[in-house]
């Protein structure tokens, strides 16, 4: 007997305003004890829904409609109050994605372990004590911060107490959902790791919930992939690497790829999931399914074993059962994404650093001064930094939180003046502008913000939104502003444009709202663009999409962009020159390619470790990028083999 | 620490702001009172005598001197408790009548206060703990109706209905006329007797607020990830409620307690001119009818010491209840 059974599950949100969205269909799987499990799925598959309805914290109006849920043969679902209390966090416990909100923020953290381990073990008050003491130490935290409050601690330090809490009174079973999401990379890496020695030492189950498949591929022995609130695929690691079943999960995979190699390229999956209001009688894939065939649209696939796991999709099972009579493999495995990809092969990057120079940095610094009671403290946020943006050319700057990306950024916008040192736009000292000036000048600098979501003002439709910078800058009247927002709309592929100028922003996904951004930054034609992490918070199969939209603009339009991230990846794909940020220090600075296949500096090596590094055999690969042989493949190293 | 002292200073600064104010203000008002009072003795025609305007001034203990002997001396005689002479109800000083009835207004007002607070809090999280249940729903709909309702007509409708209808309850006043105002279970059964209404009428709104934005605070606390971490973690229910939901919720209560108070004021005037009850307000009232300057000056200077206290303490209740103010922005 499995340790968690999941059987035939179904979740829905039924409210009396809004029709029932149907969250989770017919999920099943099963989880064996010690086992290490990834649930993997973009924003809305329905991953953490699964996690909460596993618990039982389905927050209202969520609820179990059918299917059962048992946890060493107890049925979970029917289970009364009380008897379900009893287990929690002992049997099994939880750390919830937002570090910042998961701990109560007006106790001590000693606190938050003492009432859970008093009422649920027989442990003394000292013994509690000195339990936690050691569960702190096991996440590498000096025992003395549990007197702290929770605000006192860093993200990353909450996030390992939260880890360290759902250890407390060994549990048989821990479901992480989405826990090092918005934390640093190298934090993230680091609180991984950790996670995964204790789960060898002590032998927990762990279902790690998680919209990144590299990291959960790095960590889990098995792999659950979700879908539009269905289960597509439930394979082993292993397998998955080396040969993904379910199309989906071979699209996601594009999204990854190795920074320093000879030829980078990434893709993306065009299209958006399904309106889950409405069950897809189908495969709900198929509509951005580039292998679908026309049983794809009729019938719904079940989720049946083939190679070393399970998927749920007719191609591929059409090709399993061929297999089993032919004992052959074919290498169109996997979904043909060559219209969807993006690569510095295709994008417009030219190889030398030429193009005229639209600003120029020169030695800038900035200091933040402090002042507590009497003392003043200074913090040199960013440390005499040069460099130039050239017209069509994009220059990288990467460096993790607190790097003094965002202060570079704000000092090029105006909206904060430089310690020292100057910035040139053309004729013009912008650190000197004022008033009327900074005005003007920011007509020609425009942002792109990192969060889609709050960046667009939600009580306006996205044509007042795009009119608005257009009036303002372009002196345009209403009229002709409405015909320009519609060009707008159509250069950032939002077609046809009616559709779109009369909606809010929260009727438009994650990636159409992100184009929104891009286009409002357009409107005044300007000559910089500013992306700060433009692909941060976009769900993984669409980045490469909007990566693929700011090359195309910065190099027909003749934009000056800068680009902020903390993602060697894509500042590799983007950008021409790259400039590697530490603790407001320039460590590095050169030619992407160069920057990333030849680091110098030991702080960009670690920032390269720190990328999931997905070790796929060369014919995966092969099916996809244009430019290498069309290899025969070695059958011998495929997963049939292995079985 | 840091935060408390911090805290006292400022209460300090604002206290002697206030009371440089209540100096400043009356100085530059128009008029002279000991005039006033001589106009209104001798009629308002009549020539003034300066011998008779002397003798007022002496009589009142106006001051002389140039503005800053003035100003200390005012602060001394502050120090000393010593704030003038009625003009309503001459010869006695401003001290003696405020001592006589803010012991009513403090035993009235704000306990009535305090309970509301209290009680509302607590029906306010269980609103919520038990939302969309038809407690919640009498709650949400019920009280918002209630709340609309202005509490001098809910007083009348009381004093209507208890007193005047089936004459359980005294129509107003502190105490009977005809008690003995000795220290007795009869003359305290009396003081409760006429309190009742008027406590009653602070009662029916006031908590009202209170359940509201508990509930309202709470529902959001109640979705929050600790709130649900500690349902993950399997405490018993009423401790999820009281100490990690409702625990987190009070605090713009808390806040929003301090704030209120200096709204009070104007609440108790109101209810005591309906109930005639012996407190605070019906003197503040009476003085501002009478221009009876030092007691409306000295009620006001009690009033504003009055907040300034509530608020200081409520400062130290919400450094106590939440860490996070206690840090400051480091």
């Amino acid at each position: 007997m499995a340790l968690l059974e999941v059987e035939n599950l179904d979740v829905t949100y039924a409210t009396k305003q809004r029709p029932p969205l149907f969250a989770v269909r017919n999920v099943n799987f099963e989880l064996n004890a010690g086992e290490f499990v990834g649930l993997v799925g973009e924003s809305g598959s329905g991953k953490s829904t699964l996690g909460n309805a596993i618990l039982k914290l389905l927050l209202p109006p969520g609820r179990i409609t059918a299917g059962s849920v048992r946890f060493e043969g107890k049925e979970l679902t029917t289970l009364p109050d009380e008897e379900l209390r009893q287990m929690r966090w002992r049997d099994f416990s939880t750390v919830f994605q937002s570090s910042m909100n998961s701990l109560n923020p007006v106790t001590r953290i000693e606190a938050q372990f003492q009432d859970v381990m008093a009422e649920k073990s027989d442990l003394s008050n000292s013994q509690i004590h000195d339990r936690i003491g050691e569960l702190l130490q096991m996440v590498k935290i000096d025992p003395s911060f549990m007197r702290y409050y929770p605000h006192e601690l860093s993200g990353g330090m909450k996030q390992r107490v939260a880890l360290a809490l759902a250890l407390a009174l060994k549990p048989k079973l821990v479901i992480l959902d989405e826990p090092t999401t918005g934390l640093d990379v190298l934090v993230q890496k680091e609180i991984m790791h950790n996670l995964r020695t204790l789960q060898r030492e002590q032998g927990f189950a762990v279902l790690l919930i998680s919209h990144d498949l590299g990291t959960v591929l790095e960590v889990s022995d098995r792999v659950l992939v979700m879908y539009a609130g269905e289960m597509v695929e439930d394979a082993p690691t292993h397998g998955m690497l080396k040969h993904p079943i379910h199309p989906y999960t071979h699209g996601l995979l594009g999204s990854y790829a190795d920074p320093a190699a000879e030829e980078v390229e990434i893709s993306y999956i065009p299209g958006r999931p399904p309106d889950l209001t409405r069950v897809p009688k189908a495969c709900p894939y198929a509509p951005r399914c580039p292998e679908a065939i026309p049983l794809c649209r009729q019938a719904k696939p079940q989720l049946l074993p083939m190679w070393d796991g399970k998927a749920a999709c007719h191609v591929a099972q059409m090709q399993w059962n061929d297999e089993q009579h032919n004992h052959t493999r074919h290498s169109e495995e996997g979904p043909k994404l060559l219209d969807a990809a993006f690569s510095e092969a295709t994008s417009h990057k030219a190889m030398k650093l030429e193009g005229e120079e639209v600003l120029r940095v020169e030695n800038v610094s900035k200091t933040y001064q402090r002042r507590a009671g009497f003392k003043t403290t200074s913090m040199n946020a960013v440390n005499d930094v040069s460099f130039n943006l050239r017209s069509g050319k994009v220059t990288g700057l990467v460096g993790q939180s607190g790097s003094g990306k965002t202060t570079i950024a704000r000092m090029i916008t105006g909206t904060e003046y430089p310690t020292s040192g100057a910035i040139w736009f053309g004729e013009t000292r912008v650190d000197k502008l004022k008033g009327r000036g900074i005005h003007n000048y920011r007509k020609h600098v425009q942002y792109v913000f990192q969060d889609p979501f709050s960046a667009l003002n939600p009580v306006h439709t996205i044509q007042y939104l795009l009119m608005r910078p257009l009036m303002n800058y372009g002196k345009l009247n209403a009229a002709q502003a409405r015909q320009k927002v519609r060009e707008l709309l159509e250069t950032v592929g939002l077609t046809p444009a009616e559709q779109f100028e009369t909606k809010m922003a929260h009727q438009l996904s994650g990636g159409q709202r992100q184009r929104v951004v891009v286009a409002r930054a357009l409107a005044p034609d300007p000559d910089i663009i500013i992306a700060d992490e433009p692909i941060s918070m976009l769900d993984v199969s669409i980045r490469a999409e909007i990566l693929q939209l700011l090359d195309k603009l910065v190099r027909e339009r003749k934009i000056a962009m800068l680009y902020i991230t903390h993602d060697l990846l894509s500042a590799r794909l983007l950008s021409d020159e790259i400039l590697v940020l530490n603790q407001g220090h320039v460590v590095e600075q050169g030619a992407a390619k160069t920057v990333i296949r030849q680091p110098t500096n030991e702080y960009t090596q670690l920032l390269l470790e720190a990328i999931p590094r997905l070790e796929r055999p060369d014919h995966v690969r092969a099916s996809y990028v244009p430019t290498a042989e069309p290899t025969k493949v070695q059958v011998d190293a495929s997963p049939v083999s292995e079985e | 620490m840091r935060y408390f002292i911090r805290r006292f200073l400022f209460f300090l600064l604002t206290l002697w702001t206030a009371v440089t104010l209540n100096f400043i203000i009356p100085r530059l008002e128009p008029g002279d009172p000991a005039e006033d009072i001589v106009r209104r003795l001798a009629g308002q025609n009549k020539p003034i005598d300066p011998a008779q305007l002397h003798a007022i001034r002496l009589m009142l203990g106006i001051p002389g001197g140039n503005i800053f002997q003035q100003y200390i001396d005012y602060l001394n005689l502050l120090f000393h408790g010593q704030f003038g002479v009625s003009y309503t109800y001459f010869p006695y000083p401003v001290t003696t009548l405020i001592g006589q009835s803010i012991m009513w207004t403090v035993g009235l007002v704000l306990t009535t206060n305090i309970i509301g607070f209290i009680a509302g809090n607590l029906l306010g999280a269980f609103a919520a703990w038990k939302r969309n249940s038809i407690f919640d729903s009498f709650v949400s709909v019920g009280l918002s109706f209630v709340g609309t309702l202005p509490y001098m007509w809910i007083a009348l409708v009381l004093l209507f209905i208890f007193a005047f209808q089936l004459q359980l309850l005294p129509m107003g006043g502190g105490f009977s006329e005809t008690s003995t105002r000795q220290m007795s279970w009869g003359y305290t059964l009396d003081i409760m007797q006429h309190a009742l209404l008027p406590a009653l009428s602070i009662l029916i709104t006031g908590p009202i607020g209170w359940i509201m934005g508990m509930r309202n605070n709470m529902v959001q606390t109640l979705r929050e990830d600790y709130t649900r971490l500690a349902i993950a973690k399997g405490l018993k229910p009423w401790k999820v409620a009281l100490l990690y939901s409702a625990r987190n919720a009070i605090l713009p209560n808390v806040t929003g307690f301090a704030m209120s108070l200096g709204g009070i004021m104007g609440g108790v005037v109101l209810v005591e001119s309906i109930f005639n009850y012996p407190g605070m307000g019906r003197l503040f009232f009476e003085a501002v009818g009478n221009r009876d300057y030092p007691l409306m000056q000295t009620i006001l200077l009690f009033t504003i010491v009055g907040m300034l206290l509530a608020n200081l303490l409520a400062d130290f209740v919400v450094g106590l209840l939440d860490p996070r103010v206690r840090k400051g922005k480091n």
